[in-house]
């Protein structure tokens, strides 16, 4: 715990990987975010039926792993399903990832990662 | 006069264009498609007006991809239209796309603003505003290349020409940009529909004023109120204003000076039908207001854009009801259009489940 | 024997017998009050779990209501804004910070969020057409999002606690299951080879009497020898072969009723 003390003080974006309209409606509420040139690293990825899944990891490294200023992982559930392992394995408490729902893909409880444990926890 | 020689070119684009407006959905097929449980039911409401179009949709599609399907139906009878016109026609209709171009040649300026591979662009553009030397345009790697493109390559030039260099678009918000192209086109258009010699003086020239005036106005209204609280200054915005429309010049100049909402709601009072509408929208107090569509509150007053929206229909209905005009063909695009929102409105209140906004669409048939 | 293998390597003396029994105290002690931590840490974390359950049902309503308003942009502006609105972020208005919050001397990370004031990316989004609803649908977001900020909180802490509760439960058992009767086999072998060693003291020390004993008889009847050979130098000889017999007998005797 005492490592993520200190690292936590500097998170203070919002990262999100999802379909073209999650990502909008979250840009729009103001938590897009491009680091000042030359990086011009961005905290979000448009995830569309053409982007493939070594792209979606990569995108979920930087953000989980490299980035030392993001806080919250937004990611579409359906998404996360595509990384699912990648999901599941990752016990960092920093930074949180969350699985959202969609617009075209409702929120089902049985497939989070959280809530799941959460189940297995209390044997239900 | 005009009724003698209308129908030698053009009355078959009109016969096909009634009959279009007649395959328009009705309020009986609205009512139906809010009865909807799923997405599968509205397509099969949708079946018979759309049958073909829809056929290729997997079940339960995404209200994006039924939405896509529905623009397909109007892209392809308005090409079908399109091929079939000559003359002074074909010219109204080139004229009624490029509105759809300027929002095509915005977004390939923000791709190549950004540095972005403007290719993959393409496809989102519009299809009604697809012209033939688009992908040439994506060649241009920076904006000086794209700005001559767009000056050489579409017919766009002349709403570039005079107001925009290619420093501004750099410089300036693509927002404005695009405003800028828009006033000048519906500058050109008004001006096109009253001064050609098949159009001055006959009811294409009368019913498309009146859509046009009815468009320079709204525009007007909506930058005035978008632009509150934004860096926007006012003489800036005053150049975004069309030079025509029934609040020209008065209105224009009061709405140039607003501050506020209540600005705007004096500018407008000197025509009647824009100053009910502020009147039963100006209980919510305006944009940032609790305006009445805000998330999760439904309730059942409209905003103002939904009673622009409600009488661009009115007008574009009331085109019908004249004979030997091209306006027909404008007001059953506009309608066509319409409806796929209202399609997608439908389609999203019930992916959404929200069923409690579902009315918010506009028939008026 | 398992029992063998299942204590610590002392020497069985009394001193480490002392320290032993200060240990198992402290471990008793030690094993309470963890127990008492992990229940308060357990409840709390119960508590959590509930919360994140409900409020992950209920973001799955507030997305909806957002997907909704984005829905209502689309309706109004006639287009989708999707490349624009990516094309034009640049410095987020929307950021968060971490706070903390101690839970049984547990830091449990919140985040909180906030709005910069004065970069707006969208403020002309949608100028011409549709710029109400853009800018309602970022209100809406703005809400929205915060709601996931506060899951993401109860989430954060959630995997910490979890992680926390672990640790205290497994020193609890720890305790409980191992080192609590490895102190008590330590002890009990420590007792038990102290026992031995009493018990062989007290032989050697039987023996030592018992030898001494011996010892005394047999000095004894040397001088009680002597003294008579002194006196009867001149008696008969076979009165002293008598007397000799005599007294290896009695000893003998001595020695039976030792043993």
């Amino acid at each position: 715990m005492t490592t993520s003390q200190a690292d936590f003080r500097d998170r203070q974006f919002l990262a999100v990987i999802g379909d073209e309209d999650s990502v909008t409606g979250l840009l729009l509420a103001g938590i897009g975010h491009v680091t000042p040139p030359p990086d011009n690293q961005k905290n979000f990825l448009v995830v569309d039926a053409k982007t493939d899944n070594a792209a979606i990891e990569a995108a979920f490294e930087r953000f989980t792993t490299e980035r030392k200023d993001i806080g919250i992982v937004l990611i579409n559930q359906h998404i996360a399903d595509r990384i699912r392992h990648r999901i599941d394995t990752y016990t960092q408490a920093f930074p949180t990832v969350l699985e959202i729902p969609s617009k075209d893909h409702p929120y089902d409880p049985e497939k989070d990662s959280v809530l799941r444990r959460v189940r297995r926890l209390f044997g239900e | 006069m005009e009724g003698l020689l209308f129908n030698v070119n053009n009355g078959y684009i009109e016969g096909i264009v009634r009959g279009y407006r007649n395959g328009l959905l009705t309020g009986t097929n609205y009512t139906n498609m809010t009865q909807c449980e799923t997405i599968d039911d509205l397509k099969l409401q949708l079946g018979p007006a759309y049958g073909d179009f829809l056929a290729s949709l997997p079940p339960n599609p995404s209200t994006s991809s039924l939405a896509a399907k529905a623009t397909d139906k109007l892209v392809s009878e308005f090409r079908y239209v399109r091929a079939n016109a000559v003359g002074s026609l074909a010219k109204f209709m080139d004229y009624v796309t490029y509105g759809y171009m300027i929002d095509n040649v915005a977004l390939l300026i923000t791709g190549t603003l950004h540095e972005r591979d403007t290719r993959e662009l393409l496809e989102r553009c519009h299809p009604l505003g697809w012209f033939e030397t688009m992908p040439v345009l994506c060649v241009a790697t920076n904006i000086e290349e794209l700005y001559n493109s767009v000056l050489i390559e579409t017919p766009l030039a002349p709403y570039f020409k005079g107001s925009l260099s290619h420093q501004d678009l750099d410089e300036l918000n693509i927002e404005i940009v695009r405003n800028t192209l828009y006033k000048n086109y519906l500058e050109d258009f008004y001006h096109f529909v009253n001064s050609h010699p098949d159009m001055a003086g006959t009811p294409t020239a009368e019913v498309m004023s009146e859509l046009l005036e009815f468009e320079a106005d709204r525009r007007a209204i909506n930058i005035t109120l978008n632009s509150f609280g934004t860096e926007l200054s006012k003489a800036d915005r005053k150049k975004l204003y069309p030079n025509f429309g029934r609040l020209y010049p008065e209105g224009t100049l009061m709405l140039s000076r607003a501050d506020d909402f209540e600005g705007v709601r004096l500018a407008v009072d000197g025509v009647a039908d824009y100053k009910a509408f502020f009147d039963a929208a100006g209980l919510g107090g305006g944009p940032g207001g609790p305006g009445n569509m805000a998330g999760g509150t439904g309730s059942d007053g409209r905003s103002l854009e939904d009673m622009f929206y409600q009488k661009e229909m009115e007008i574009a209905k009331s085109a019908f009801t004249r004979q030997f005009t091209y306006a027909i063909v404008y007001a059953w695009v506009k309608l066509r259009e319409q409806e796929i929102r209202n399609i997608t409105w439908i389609a999203e209140c019930i992916a959404q489940n929200q069923k409690e906004r579902i009315g918010n669409y506009i028939s008026v048939f | 024997m398992s029992g063998a293998a299942d204590r610590e390597a002392v020497f069985p003396t009394r001193q480490s017998l002392g320290i032993m029994k200060a240990k198992l105290q402290g471990a008793q002690t030690g094993h309470d009050l963890l127990k008492r931590k992990s229940e308060a840490l357990t409840k709390r974390f119960r508590e959590i779990t509930r919360r994140i359950d409900e409020a992950k049902r209920k973001m799955g309503r507030v997305m909806q209501i957002a997907s909704l308003s984005l829905a209502e942009v689309t309706y109004a502006v006639g287009g989708n804004i999707g490349y624009q609105i990516q094309e034009s972020a640049r410095s987020a208005r929307f950021r968060i910070r971490a706070k903390q919050d101690n839970v049984s001397g547990v830091l449990l990370p919140a985040f909180e969020s906030y709005l910069t004031e004065g970069n707006n990316d969208f403020a002309m989004t949608g100028l011409g057409k549709g710029g109400q609803q853009v800018q309602r649908c970022r209100e809406t977001y703005a809400r929205a999002v915060e709601a996931l900020v506060e899951l993401a909180s109860l989430q954060t802490a959630f995997v910490i606690l979890d992680e926390v509760i672990k640790v205290v439960n497994r020193r609890v058992n720890a305790i409980e299951h191992v080192i609590i009767p490895r102190t008590e086999n330590t002890i009990k072998y420590i007792n038990s080879e102290l026992d031995e060693l009493d018990r062989e003291e007290f032989y050697r020390l039987k023996k030592v009497a018992n030898k001494k004993q011996r010892d005394t008889a047999a000095d004894f009847a040397e001088m009680k020898k002597r003294k008579e050979e002194r006196e009867d130098e001149n008696q008969a000889p076979e009165q002293e072969a008598q007397a000799g017999p005599a007294d290896i007998l009695a000893a003998e005797e001595d020695e039976d009723v030792i043993f």
